[in-house]
């Protein structure tokens, strides 16, 4: 079995999501293979960089001090040997923590996109963008770096006991008084790095916001250099990055502080070894070599305290993305998938008992409400989005496996997303329609000027379909809802950022694209209206008249003011 | 039409960086002394020990008082290395405020026509990746790979002073082994770690758009595309990963190799030279130390190398947008106001050569006149909008604004003639207030109450947590659509122009709220001249005249009584959509 795989990994497996350790243990059992990997070659690389320092001693005592020519190469010989290996290890090492790294952060992507998809709709009402940004982009990232840190952490745990050991065999003296001043050190400097990685954060806020801002201002440019107001945003500007700078120099203040303090703990420790050490090898203790492999020991001890620290602080870090992530993981839909019943294939006849809407198979039904929130609650309940009494052929939806009802039932609304990619990738989500019946749907939607802007089929569309029009974009919508060509489908509103010219012609070949399949618009628009079978006028949340437009318009005065765009009538509103 | 902003040279941001060491000599100045005293102090302890060494082998006394000395030094290199990192940190701070000001301050003042063609994302990108790039540049990197030049420079003169030869020694088994690999990997390094931190964007676009489209995925059953889309992501920047892995994997180990061989070949000279007498022991012991202790600012400053080129790039970036010219054109007139409110004669243009969008289009609307814009989408009316607005100028024939030229105005002039409010909207981090002053920084609470009531905006804004002084924009408190937009009417109405342009300026209300507002407004912008362009027919019908745009022409021009008598296109129209 090969140790590294190649990434993405196929599954990236069921997460632990009781709490952020759990989470965060879960991770770690599953590439438990290549971080023992990553533990024995980063033990290994750091006992030839713990080696040096005794290696250089015994040069000096064997070869140099002894005038021995042939140690002296021999010592050479093993530095250089050193070197070499250190190169290598360190090379393997990297490695291994870089594929522990990736393991981690594209497994938490991977993790969280997969439960985007399962969750659906309500996950953007329950995490903020902000959030779903740092989960994106920044968290994976602390998740990654916490793995890789620990190979160079079982280094330091290995190189620690045994350079410990070495000493305390030079000298009991010494190893005594490095090992309990090394960790005394730790002790100390811990507390204090508190209080600046506070001050730290906020700082790293502070500049968030800052940033916001820039971003803010870049992104209402034609707004500010359209009607004004530069100076007033560039003095405000100003005055906060002022702001952040000084606090940046406050946490200068302190993190140099911290740095004196890293600099003068273990130097004094270093000076108090060798100031023994001297006067133990004047006492003819020790060897001079001996002495300089002391000193050489202690500076590299400071190595594998600064990993513990490190280590450390990459897991509260890791600990609060963790956090982050499992909140996230938690979300559930907002309907439960627990309906166990086949519907019947496909789907003929929707009834939405509460408003009393019943969608008769293979019409063209138009739905006109005196409220646009009762309409947006119809095809909510209609399209299963939320729990209700709906029915599909007289079965409760609830009943229903949930992807029955998505197979057969469509809601197209102004809200639905355009993902980026090729145009015809876009809007022929199957993939299996010719261009004949793509251009048919383009044709229908009135939306051939939207295709012309992106340069044809082959277009790129960008996230959220940016680099086209909202009226461009409302039409590329419904062309794609015909591609996918449902039993049953909703629109709400399909026409209403579209000029009058072509809404005509959209309703008219609406119908006739639509002709033999269960078809219900939701809108208030006289030609979308003119061209249903059947319109079910809706008010106070039910329908309260079904009829063609001509003679609802005659016989229904409440359905007349809200749809005819009668022009005197609208007078005395202006007064209110 | 992206046409992307400049980029400073190379040589350039150099210059910029030169222009900005000279304004901070002094802080510069501090910053380079503090670290020199910091090796130097640094150097102590190793030169010390080799003395110490010395005395011990000769059995001398006087250990204490190195001992003493040693602690001296290294108090010495603690507080200046303490001072210098606070130096360099407030010397890194204040360039970084001055670069992220400047650049806002620049962006403030790019030409209107620039910031439509460029577009706002490649800003975007400067103002948030650039500004921080750098910042971590300015912050850490430079800073750093100074501490390690200079603590290099000292070592290497240290170990001269011990002995020349021992140097030479040391550097030349040094350069050969780094020289190579370190050139190889700094021509290939920058491309590859852009191209890995471009994959690392897209995983989280994607992921962005799984959430953002996350009702969408449901509706029509993407899940399963997306999290291939998603793994397809991640599959490319582990490529990435993998290539920039594979240059380390060249440079690390020569590093690790290359700082580590003086030591073996220090020792093995240096001990040939204690053998024939040459140098006494404490000068090697010394001199070995120095050989190692250079190995960590060498490996350091060579690993930063990369960093600092990025941050060249982020700085070349940032100091691209450049000062602007087109908004210097003079306002040479200031001849008498006469003439209509807009006149466009013989009026062409064209986004790409050869394809007019206007065909000699001739248009007079006189002041206080409402005109309504009607036809097809693509019929060219937001075009003509933004002809009339200034913010392009017409290939062919001239626009005027009360008899002056629209491009001979500067831009303080034109924004009191014209202004165009589109269906696109931005509400800013800050205040409602904060939102609506910019068009009017002396607007008290009450004019700004009063331009609220005439988009109809006044009760909603009346009912926020905390009325005008409710936070709103990106983060805070998140508007709907059609509110945003009653709150750039609302800017417009401040602003008070003479001539207005409603580019689909309330597509986003429900239809009549829409008609509501629109009627309001008219009667508190009564005297001036507004032309609307509008998909609704209520619109045209509330104006005095309608202006029918078909295939880049004015197909029909009239009152909407006269154009429903006339029984073309319009009243063809206006019969079908009353329903």
């Amino acid at each position: 079995m090969r140790l590294m795989k190649p990434l993405p990994l196929p599954d990236p497996g069921e997460p632990d999501t009781r709490s952020p350790v759990r989470f965060l243990l879960w991770l770690l059992s599953r590439q438990w293979r290549t971080l023992v990997v990553a533990g024995f070659f980063g033990t290994a690389w750091m006992a030839c960089i713990g080696a040096l320092p005794g290696a250089i001693g015994q040069g000096i005592d064997a070869g140099v001090a002894a005038r021995d020519t042939d140690a002296l190469l021999l010592w050479a010989g093993i530095i250089f040997v050193l070197a070499a290996a250190m190169a290598l290890l360190g090379m393997i090492r990297h490695q291994m923590a870089v594929y522990n790294f990736l393991v981690g952060a594209y497994r938490t992507v991977q993790l969280t996109t997969r439960h985007a998809t399962r969750v659906g709709g309500v996950l953007p009402r329950r995490i903020s963008t902000g959030e779903v940004v740092s989960v994106g982009s920044a968290d994976p990232v602390t998740i990654g770096t916490a793995l890789d840190v620990l190979g160079r952490a079982t280094g330091a745990v290995v190189t620690f006991v045994a350079v410990a050991m070495v000493l305390l065999n030079i000298s009991p003296l010494l190893g005594a008084v490095i090992l309990i001043g090394l960790p005394l050190q730790a002790l100390v400097v811990g507390p204090l790095l508190k209080p600046l990685q506070t001050r730290e954060h906020t700082y790293r806020e502070e500049q968030g916001v800052l940033t916001s801002r820039a971003n803010d201002i870049v992104a209402g440019l034609r707004v500010l250099r359209g009607i004004g107001g530069e100076q007033l945003f560039a003095e405000q500007y100003t005055r906060q990055s002022g702001e952040v700078r000084d606090s940046g120099i406050r946490v200068a203040v302190s993190s140099a502080v911290m740095k004196s303090l890293q600099m003068l703990l273990p130097g004094l420790l270093l000076v108090a070894v060798t100031w023994i050490g001297a006067r133990l090898t004047v006492a003819g203790d020790i060897t001079a070599g001996e002495l300089v492999a002391v000193f050489g020991y202690t500076s590299f001890l400071i190595m594998p305290m600064s990993t513990f620290l490190e280590t450390a602080r990459k897991y509260t870090s890791a600990h609060a993305s963790a956090r982050r992530i499992v909140a996230l993981l938690r979300v559930t839909p907002a309907v439960a998938d627990t309906g166990t019943t086949a519907a019947p294939d496909p789907i003929s006849e929707l009834a939405d008992p509460e408003s009393g809407l019943v969608l008769r198979p293979g019409h063209f039904t138009a739905l006109a409400c005196a409220d646009p929130g009762d309409a947006v609650a119809i095809a909510d309940r209609l399209g299963r989005y939320v729990d209700s009494a709906a029915t599909a052929d007289g079965i409760p939806l609830t009943e229903l496996r949930l992807a029955d009802v998505r197979r057969d039932v469509l809601v197209a609304d102004n809200e639905a997303y355009f993902f980026s990619g090729p145009l015809r990738e876009q809007l022929d989500l199957s993939g299996r329609a010719d261009e004949a019946h793509v251009m048919a749907a383009v044709d229908t939607a009135v939306a051939g000027d939207a295709v012309d802007s992106l340069g044809g089929l082959d277009g790129e569309l960008e996230p959220d379909g940016r680099n086209v029009s909202g009226g461009q974009r409302q039409r590329l919508r419904l062309a794609r809802a015909l591609l996918v060509d449902p039993p049953i489908l909703i629109l709400v509103e399909p026409t209403s950022a579209v000029d009058a010219h072509t809404e005509a012609l959209i309703a008219h070949r609406l119908r006739a694209h639509r002709a033999g399949r269960t078809t219900l618009v939701a809108t208030t628009s006289p030609l979308m209206l003119e061209q249903a079978d059947e319109v079910c006028f809706v008010a106070d949340g039910e329908v309260c008249a079904t009829g063609p437009h001509r003679d609802l318009l005659r016989t229904e005065p409440r359905y007349r003011a809200v749809v005819a765009r009668e022009t005197e009538t609208s007078e005395a509103e202006v007064s209110v | 039409m992206k046409t992307g902003l400049p980029v400073a040279e190379t040589a350039e941001t150099l210059r910029h960086v030169g222009r900005l060491a000279r304004e901070h000599r002094g802080q510069l100045t501090w910053t380079v002394v503090l670290y020199a005293c910091a090796s130097a102090a640094g150097l102590g302890a190793p030169w010390l020990l080799g003395m110490l060494i010395d005395k011990v082998t000769a059995g001398d006394g006087g250990v204490d008082s190195i001992a003493f000395a040693v602690a001296g030094f290294v108090v010495a290199q603690s507080v200046f290395a303490g001072l210098s990192h606070f130096v360099s940190g407030r010397f890194g701070e204040t360039i970084m405020a001055r670069m992220r000001e400047d650049f806002v301050k620049r962006a403030l003042a790019l030409p209107l026509k620039t910031v439509e063609r460029a577009g706002t994302g490649d800003l975007m990108t400067r103002s948030s990746r650039d500004v921080s790039q750098l910042g971590r540049v300015l912050r850490y990197a430079a800073p750093e790979s100074l501490v390690h030049l200079v603590s290099l420079v000292f070592i290497m003169v240290a170990l001269v002073l011990v002995s020349p030869i021992l140097a030479v020694v040391a550097l030349a088994v040094t350069v050969p082994v780094l020289w190579g690999p370190v050139r190889w990997y700094l021509r290939r390094a920058r491309p590859a770690y852009l191209a890995e931190s471009a994959t690392y964007s897209e995983i989280n676009e994607e992921l962005a758009a799984t959430v953002d489209g996350a009702r969408t995925i449901e509706a029509l059953r993407l899940a399963h595309d997306r999290i291939s889309r998603g793994d397809r992501r991640i599959a490319a920047s582990y490529r990435a990963e993998r290539r920039t892995l594979f240059l380390r994997n060249v440079l690390m180990p020569s590093l690790d190799f290359g700082v580590t061989l003086p030591v073996a070949a220090v020792l093995l000279t240096g001990g040939l030279m204690y053998g024939a007498d040459m140098i006494s022991l404490g000068m090697v012991t010394a001199a070995v130390l120095y050989a190692n202790q250079a190995g960590e600012p060498m490996f350091m400053l060579l690993a930063l190398l990369d960093e600092l080129q990025t941050g060249e790039a982020s700085m070349g970036r940032i100091i691209g947008v450049g000062p602007t010219r087109d908004e210097e054109t003079a306002g040479r007139s200031t001849a008498p106001r006469h003439g209509p409110a807009v006149r466009a004669e013989r009026v062409r243009y064209a986004y790409t050569d050869g394809h007019d969008v206007l065909h000699d289009v001739d248009l007079t609307v006189t002041r206080g006149e409402r005109l309504a814009i009607v036809g097809p989408s693509g019929a060219g009316k937001s075009t003509l909008g933004r002809l009339i607005a200034g913010i392009d100028n017409p290939g062919h024939g001239s626009i005027t604004l009360n008899g002056r030229a629209v491009a001979d105005l500067t831009l303080d002039e034109l924004r009191d003639e014209v202004l165009l409010v589109t269906q696109e909207h931005h509400v800013f981090i800050g205040t409602v207030r904060d939102n609506l002053a910019l068009a009017d920084p002396s607007a008290d609470d009450a004019r700004i109450t009063a331009a609220l009531a005439a988009v109809d905006a006044a009760d909603w804004v009346a009912e926020l947590p905390d009325g005008l002084d409710t936070r709103v924009g990106s983060g805070e408190r998140s508007l709907e659509p059609s509110q945003a937009q009653q709150i750039a009417l609302a800017r417009l109405v401040l602003a008070d122009p003479k001539v207005l342009v409603l580019d689909e300026a309330t597509s986003l209300l429900d239809p009549r709220a829409a008609r509501h507002l629109e009627r309001h407004l008219a009667a508190v912008l009564a005297g001036r001249t507004v032309i609307a362009i509008a998909h609704r027919l209520h619109t045209a019908h509330d104006a005095d005249r309608i202006a029918v745009v078909q295939a880049g022409r004015i197909a029909e021009l009239g009152p909407h009584d006269d154009l429903v008598a006339a029984d073309g296109h319009y009243a063809h129209l206006w019969r079908s959509w009353q329903g």
